[in-house]
């Protein structure tokens, strides 16, 4: 059997310069924060924009915000006008005021998910390449828990507790990290054969020593691009949970749940769902930019390895 | 392809399709026979006595006939009996069957089939489960009389076996009357007006009736469950739509003839269209419960049932629930429905005026409350229920009490509250639900009013003269002395604070112009409804 | 290769099996509780007790699950707590209106999104590249949900080109059940078209540098034939890959698309058991799940072999 992994994250190449001209421009190396966006233009813009979605987070409360969870049932569903700049929803509440918390939610809902799913995934993926007779259970169990849908899986984890950001951000690691294990299992495996890591086997090194020099140093550039889709896509499933009615209670605003509550009215109140919208597609669009960056600038060859 | 021809051709291919009649716009006004209905909710089961929801019931109303229906004044009238005998000392009830009752399968409805449906109900229904209590003899004086023995008058027979509250006193074949009432009916013949297509049936998707050509149906003017159930169509679609959104849509494009409940902030948008007609869709409306569990801290104590319901605000909440139109509620200084013969506002006025946040927080700090947290399980798949739990979280922060927002589902919040363990330890403190303003009218069907302690409904408020004075009413000999008994158990019930009303309020239904004869009532009604 | 699909179906059977546990006993610790939900608003605890030992509710994990287990092996799924009916059935209900919606979705994403990667790479580099892309970076970070209620607007309720929602068995017209799963399966494929126009893009380029293309080239041979034919042939293998794994994320975003355009599909039905507890539902639908998951990945290492006859099983 071979490789059926791989997986929605080596998606390579948004903008980027892959492609080796046939004769290469005159060398002019520009130095500093210029010449380093000028190399990665994707990691400059996507890394830019998500810096300043952060410091948008961080900061919310002096940016002309008020309480995002304080109800004013007498002005529901206002357009937006100088009271509300993005106007209000259902129960009253300040949709920009909403939003801005908003990035909170769905920030630490991405950033959570991929840190934990690399990790977990990280561990389970080098003790499945290099304890022979743990591989195929693991890999089994992980088939198992890959061909349950994320979106069922996260749903019915949340109906086992209480919807919380703690526990969406659960769910969907739990649905994300086999797709990581996977992942650097594959990694694994192909260094296990190269040269210098049987050289080193054979010279008697210790596994937990080659797997520091070797295969974490390796394993750290794909399992960063992958982490940077895993928080892409954990941010959209948090909406789609939303969706379902399984995500953050709505007195946590995040982009999701305004969006899910604001969805039945979008034909009259469009601006509910708008706007959030917006800023997720910006989230996720820094991401997925940042992503693309890094996997060309780590290795440009690197959907070739799995 | 791209997109220019694409959509040219599908045009094409759409226009041929409507002149033969095929493309789905085209079916609905074409086959003008067939009225198509998006139900208030997925049709998942279909034993009426077994699974009370409201949607159950509304089916079976198609499928099974009652004895008795009341009218739109709640009055019992005759429906599948002729008529019936009292005896004097009010103990002896004799039923007699009307004539041309045959069930789907063609059989006569006969007495045998009465006396078992009666029982299983009996087994399952409050009202139902008194009689039981009281009966001496249910049986079949012959193959169209009833007869119903017991040992002590019960003056509102009647209305028990024609009422509305589910679960409704249907009346089945013999054979599958005799089902465990704790069981599920699988096959669903009736007598009713229309026959279910259950071959057709996808539950959560669709479910189909077909007009039962051979049913009789009385000669007096259908008024809800009394007089004549004439079908004018041949074929009834309920079509289940989770997304209003795609509902509202389907309606606006002829889609959908008839949706029961379109939420209030889309009603501007279907007023606007010519081709659709909106209006109230039940007069008793709804009652919204702030239900607390008087078993724990910190509910417990009368004084902090007594803050909350002091800065309660009913506005706040029937605005979070039916929106901006305030002609769809109104505040509810009782427990009981407002425009019902027997409304009362006795003993409500901590509910009505300026709202005291300052008299809760001083009533909280009386009674000893030091921040234990309350434990509000709120169903996020039910958007009543979630917009009253976002104004409830709101509410407990301003009075200063420690919330513990427990978000979830209905399924789940329905277990969590038979729990009777404290809030911490996989109990609650309170959640919201509501009550159908026809179930509110009288005490009759009124679970959730009762003050029994231990065995009265979740939250097991304990109020011996609430219970006293519903015990009055029961025993009420004439309309005025119902009206005295509710007035006083309104009182009483407000004093223990058994629940908080949270107000009342109504929904809108909306059909497509070229539908006629809809009316307003606690459940849509089929009969005499014409299509085009 | 007879011997190696034999091996993989026999493979399977642990993941089903560990897929069956991990739900049953998810189910099984999960509170909510269908009795209730059955019983409704107004029933009293005693009641909610009767139908719980009804349904054989009150009996320990071990036993249900050993009795599910048991039944499973003579291929029956049982009942449905809430309908009655047997679980086969409502899943054989609701099959067809899903796999219509997948196949279509499938289809539609690998025409709209295997040219444009084909183009993206070609003119790697241009501004048709960055459109193109673009677009598919945006597929990939809106909500389906919000394409789905855009795509209805506009098409169905504005200019009333095509339905709102609902779905016509096929029995009923070629035109009349494709009509009806247009905007749906655009507004689900928005995301494999952006996924798959992006592996197409990424190993398109990664061949277009390779010797034979240079060659091909040098021998005069046009763009359309090198590009559609030499090139794509080899690039094939990660698309069919991400074709494969995405078969997982059709169906979670199946459940979505299915509620906007009121579909009486596997992922409503997926949806409603969850919350109504509808536990015997639930078993049937994640099998089924995890029985698709392993077909599609078998066929996908299959169409492997036929694209490059180097790989061998």
């Amino acid at each position: 059997m071979t490789a059926t992994a791989s997986s929605p994250a080596e998606v390579p190449v948004l903008v980027g310069e892959p492609e080796l001209p046939d004769i290469l421009p005159p060398v002019k190396q520009r130095h500093g924060i210029s010449g380093f966006a000028y190399r990665h233009p994707a990691i400059a813009i996507g890394g830019f924009m998500l810096l300043l979605l952060i410091l948008m987070a961080i900061l919310a409360p002096f940016l002309g915000t008020t309480d995002p969870s304080a109800l004013a049932p007498a002005k529901r569903t206002r357009s937006p006008s100088a009271e509300f700049w993005f106007g209000s929803d259902m129960m009253g509440r300040d949709i920009y005021s909403r939003v801005i918390y908003g990035a909170r939610v769905s920030l630490v809902v991405g950033f959570s998910v991929a840190i934990i799913a690399s990790i977990a995934g990280l561990v389970v993926g080098l003790i499945s390449g290099f304890v022979r007779w743990a591989d195929s259970i693991i890999m089994r169990i992980m088939d198992g828990m890959m061909s349950i849908p994320p979106i069922l899986l996260a749903v019915a984890l949340m109906a086992l507790t209480r919807g919380s950001v703690g526990n969406v951000i659960a769910a969907i690691a739990v649905a994300e990290f086999p797709r990581v294990t996977r992942l650097v299992r594959g990694v694994v495996l192909s260094l296990r054969e190269q040269p210098y890591v049987e050289a080193a086997v054979a010279a008697g090194t210790r596994t937990p020593m080659i797997i520091i020099r070797h295969i974490l140093p390796n394993t750290i550039a794909p399992l960063s691009v992958q982490a940077t889709y895993i928080c892409a896509s954990a941010m959209i499933t948090e909406s789609i949970l939303s969706f379902i009615g399984a995500g953050t209670p709505p007195i946590i605003p995040s982009w999701g749940n305004i969006m899910a509550d604001g969805r039945a009215l979008w034909q009259v109140k469009p601006f509910i769902v708008f706007f959030p919208a917006i800023f997720l597609s910006l989230t996720v669009l820094a991401v997925n930019l940042l992503g693309d960056g890094l996997r060309d600038a780590v290795d440009p060859r690197m959907a070739k390895r799995l | 392809m791209d997109r220019r021809s694409f959509l040219k051709s599908s045009l094409s291919v759409g226009a041929l399709a409507a002149s033969g009649g095929i493309a789905a716009p085209a079916i609905a006004q074409g086959a003008a026979k067939t009225l198509k209905f998006v139900p208030q909710a997925n049709l998942a089961n279909f034993d009426p006595i077994w699974g009370t929801q409201y949607v159950v019931r509304n089916a079976s109303m198609l499928v099974w006939d009652t004895l008795y229906g009341v009218n739109d004044k709640l009055e019992a009238q005759p429906q599948m009996v002729e008529g019936d005998e009292v005896s004097s000392d009010g103990l002896t009830w004799t039923f007699k069957l009307r004539s041309g009752l045959k069930f789907h399968t063609g059989e006569p409805v006969l007495a045998k089939d009465v006396v078992a449906s009666l029982t299983r109900w009996c087994a399952r229904d409050p009202m139902g489960l008194m009689i039981k209590a009281i009966q001496k003899e249910l049986a079949a004086v012959d193959d169209k009389t009833v007869k119903w023995v017991l040992s002590k008058p019960f003056p509102k027979m009647r209305f028990a076996l024609g009422k509305n509250n589910t679960p409704i006193a249907f009346i089945m074949p013999e054979r599958i009357a005799q089902t465990d009432p704790f069981k599920q009916i699988t096959e669903y013949v009736g007598s009713g007006p229309m026959k279910f297509a259950q071959k057709e049936w996808v539950p959560g998707a669709k479910a189909v009736f077909e007009k039962f050509a051979d049913y009789v149906p009385r000669s007096e003017p259908a008024s809800w469950l009394a007089g004549g159930k004439v079908i004018a169509i041949d074929r009834l679609e309920w079509v289940i739509m989770p997304d209003p959104a795609t509902a509202s849509a389907a309606l606006q494009s002829g889609e959908i003839d008839w949706w029961e409940t379109p939420i209030p902030d889309l009603i501007p948008v279907l007023k606007r269209n010519r081709n659709i007609k909106v209006d109230i869709a039940d007069p008793l409306g709804n009652v919204g419960s702030f239900r607390l569990n008087h078993m724990h801290p910190p509910f417990d104590n009368l004084k902090v049932r007594k803050a909350v319901q002091m800065a309660l605000s009913q506005e706040d909440y029937m605005r979070a629930v039916v929106g901006s139109d305030d002609s769809l509620w109104q505040l509810l200084p009782s427990f009981f429905t407002p425009g019902t013969p027997f409304y009362t506002e006795e003993g409500g006025d901590i509910l009505k005026g300026p709202r005291s946040i300052d008299g809760a927080k001083k009533l909280l700090a009386e009674a000893g409350y030091s921040g234990q947290p309350v434990t509000c399980i709120v169903a996020q798949d039910q958007a009543p229920l979630k917009a009253m739990g976002e104004v409830t979280a709101d509410l407990l922060k301003k009075i200063g009490m420690t919330v513990d927002f427990v978000a979830t589902d209905w399924g789940t919040v329905g277990q969590r509250r038979a729990s009777k363990s404290p809030p911490g330890q996989g109990g609650w403190g309170m959640f919201h639900t509501w009550h159908a303003g026809a179930d509110c009218a009288t005490p009759a069907a009124y679970n959730a009013l009762r003050g029994t302690g231990d065995n009265a409904w979740f939250g097991w408020p304990n109020s011996p003269n609430t219970e006293k004075e519903i015990e009055a009413w029961f025993e009420a000999k004439n309309a005025d002395e119902e009206k005295s008994a509710m007035a006083r158990i309104n009182k009483a019930a407000m004093d223990d604070v058994v629940y908080i009303p949270t107000g009342f309020y109504k929904g809108f239904q909306a059909w497509r112009s070229n539908i006629s004869g809809v009316v307003g009532g606690p459940l849509p009604f089929f009969w005499n409804v014409k299509k085009g | 290769m007879l011997g190696f699909i034999l091996r993989r179906i026999i493979s399977t059977i642990p993941v089903m099996g560990i897929v069956a546990l991990f739900v049953f006993s998810l189910l099984y610790i999960a509170p909510g509780d269908p009795a209730v939900v059955i019983a409704g608003d107004q029933a009293t605890p005693q009641d909610v007790e009767r139908i719980r030992t009804a349904l054989g509710l009150d009996r320990p994990f071990l036993e249900r699950f050993a009795e599910w287990s048991w039944r499973i092996l003579h291929g029956d799924l049982g009942t449905s707590m809430f309908t009655g009916m047997p679980v086969t059935q409502l899943i054989g209900q609701r099959l067809e209106p899903t796999l219509s919606l997948m196949v279509i979705t499938l289809i539609l994403s690998i025409v709209i999104a295997v040219p444009m990667g084909v183009v993206a790479a070609w003119k790697a580099g241009s501004w048709i590249d960055r459109v193109l892309m673009g677009f598919a970076v945006f597929g990939f970070s809106v909500p389906v949900f919000v394409v789905g209620y855009v795509l209805a607007y506009v098409f169905a309720l504005e200019l009333e080109l095509l339905p709102v929602q609902g779905y016509t068995p096929l029995s009923a017209g070629l035109w009349p059940w494709f009509e009806n799963l247009i905007l749906p399966s655009i507004a689900l494929g928005c995301v494999y078209i952006a996924l798959i126009a992006r592996i197409t893009r990424a190993s398109m380029l990664e061949v277009l540098q390779q010797d034979y293309i240079r060659t091909a080239r040098a021998k005069g041979l046009g763009q359309r034939p090198i590009l559609f034919l030499h090139a794509l042939k080899n690039a094939a293998i990660p698309i069919v890959t991400v074709i494969g794994i995405g078969m997982a994320l059709l169906i979670g975003g199946a459940v979505v698309t299915e509620s906007v355009f009121a579909i009486p599909g596997l992922g409503r039905l997926t949806i409603d058991a969850i919350l109504r507890r509808d536990y015997p539902v639930i078993q049937g639908i994640v099998l089924l799940f995890s029985f698709i998951y392993v077909l599609v990945n078998l066929i996908v290492d299959l169409i492997y072999t036929v694209l490059d006859p180097r790989i061998r099983y």
